[in-house]
């Protein structure tokens, strides 16, 4: 009888509690700071080292670089960057293995589609991504350029 | 309308008792409407959710949305089963639920019928609606539905017992059966004339029989949704089952009539300067928070085991109301006379 009442008075403090469910689809929901995103890519500071392609565990980066159109300098520049987000599974690898922090994980996660082609999203898409960008990249705390002494 | 007693019935004045009728139909199905918005809107407040928001401002239609949907489903009847009373049970189930509402008072003016045997009335035709259930599940020729169906047939009947002593004892102090009689003999302007508190045996077992009456949480074992398929009406959909659910909450609507009247002093004021609002927001007030009570308790208990159901019901009830009647009497033998 007591914990019958004990229960009855958790219920009603319940009642005007403040409710824990959000209103979703209506109203943005902000994902946490260090949420692992879809990515954003920044094609100016890509050098085409391939690691995050090499890393990527479910091998959904393909992309191929292009000589610099600067002929007085070296190396190479983008060409295209395509993400399959049908067997991406956001792990932050790719990220965390760029040396430049070309591509950085963001505070969005919409991805559903009509169709399975719309998941192949491309350089172009993938730059014009670029709200709420993760700025802490190196939450795990991994030993800056030079690496460890 | 004691009219209808002195004079002869014309045609004008069925027409006019039939109207009656329609405005109560109409009154009842918006209550129920809005008792299944409400019950769960609380419980949603109370497990920490908005509950309905998305139909209508508020969610105000969700309930409206719902039924259109059950009367727009394909209405099924399985073909081996019994096909006339699967028709008929529905409707033996609703009918009683609704007969019984015209014997509620709602003030001193406002009523339908002023039966002297109003209470009798009410636990003659609610008992109707056990046959219902149990021919439902009958006849739907499942085993589910049967079982679910005899088990609510036991429950209900061994908890209309209990039910019918605890409210003997109103009886007996108010000396008359009629309902609008014994709302009056509650009138003492003060909350401590009501029936409630002198008969608080008889208000416990009464509440707790109603709730197992009703077949609610945490007495809704012949539905019980999670252990059994759904009870009595599994091979219902459609709008039959439509009926089923429409008997239910017009039940609670008639149980929270029939508890305000019997013990909380109907429309009565809670104190002597409180009489000027008028009686009908009184009665809607005590309606409102049994109504409410019952949600409330849908919200925090678990259901019980069928074994403890039945032990309750015979073993501890019964004996109370018994010793309710037997209180009541000696109190009366020894004091009043």
């Amino acid at each position: 009888m007591k914990g019958m009442l004990k229960g009855m008075g958790v219920t009603l403090k319940a009642l005007t509690a403040p409710k824990v469910t959000t209103s979703y689809p209506d109203t943005p929901y902000m994902m946490p700071e260090r949420y692992r995103g879809i990515q954003h890519f920044i094609p100016e500071l890509c050098i085409v080292c391939n690691q995050c392609a090499r890393i990527c565990p479910t091998e959904c980066i393909t992309l191929t670089g292009k000589p610099n159109p600067d002929p007085e300098k070296k190396g190479k520049v983008i060409d295209t960057f395509d993400l399959n987000f049908e067997i991406c599974i956001l792990c932050d690898l790719c990220t965390e293995v760029c040396p430049t922090e070309a591509i950085v994980m963001t505070g969005n996660f919409e991805l559903a589609a009509y169709s399975r082609d719309e998941l192949y999203k491309d350089r172009e898409w993938l730059t014009d991504n670029n709200t709420r960008v993760r700025e802490d990249n190196n939450n795990i705390g991994a030993p800056q350029k030079g690496g460890a002494k | 309308m004691d009219w209808l007693s002195s004079s002869p019935v014309t045609w004008y004045d069925a027409l006019v008792v039939f109207l009656w009728g329609v405005v109560l139909m109409l009154v009842v199905l918006g209550f129920v409407t809005y008792a299944i918005y409400f019950e769960r809107k609380v419980i949603g407040w109370m497990q920490y959710r908005q509950g309905p928001n998305r139909v209508g401002p508020l969610g105000l239609l969700q309930s409206v949305a719902d039924i259109l949907k059950l009367l727009i489903k394909e209405d099924t009847i399985p073909r081996k089963a019994d096909r006339l009373l699967f028709v008929f049970a529905p409707v033996l189930a609703f009918i009683p639920s609704f007969a019984v509402l015209a014997v509620i008072p709602y003030t001193q003016k406002l009523y339908f019928a002023d039966l002297n045997v109003g209470l009798l009335y009410y636990v003659a035709l609610s008992g109707i609606s056990t046959l219902a259930i149990v021919l439902g599940g009958w006849a739907s020729n499942n085993k589910y539905a049967l079982l679910g169906g005899m088990r609510s047939a036991a429950q209900m009947i061994s908890y209309e017992v209990p039910l019918v002593i605890s409210v003997t004892g109103v009886v007996m102090m108010s000396g008359t059966l009629n309902l609008r009689g014994i709302v009056d003999a509650q009138s003492g302007g003060w909350f401590w004339d009501w029936n409630f508190l002198p008969q608080i045996i008889g208000f416990a077992v009464f509440v707790v029989a109603a709730i197992s009456e009703l077949n609610r949480t945490p007495f809704d074992l012949p539905e019980a949704e999670s252990e059994l398929v759904a009870g009595y009406h599994v091979e219902y959909s459609g709008f039959r089952f439509a009926f089923f659910m429409l008997t239910e909450y017009v039940y609670v609507y008639a149980i929270a009539g029939l508890a305000t009247t019997l013990f909380l002093g109907g429309w009565h004021a809670p104190a002597p300067f409180l009489d000027f609002i008028p009686g009908i927001i009184w009665f809607a007030l005590k309606f409102a928070f049994i109504v409410f009570f019952l949600f409330w308790l849908r919200a925090t208990l678990p259901r019980i085991r069928i074994d403890q159901l039945m032990g309750l019901g015979w073993k501890l009830l019964l004996p109370l109301s018994l010793v309710n009647i037997f209180l009541t009497a000696l109190f009366y033998e020894l004091f009043q006379r």
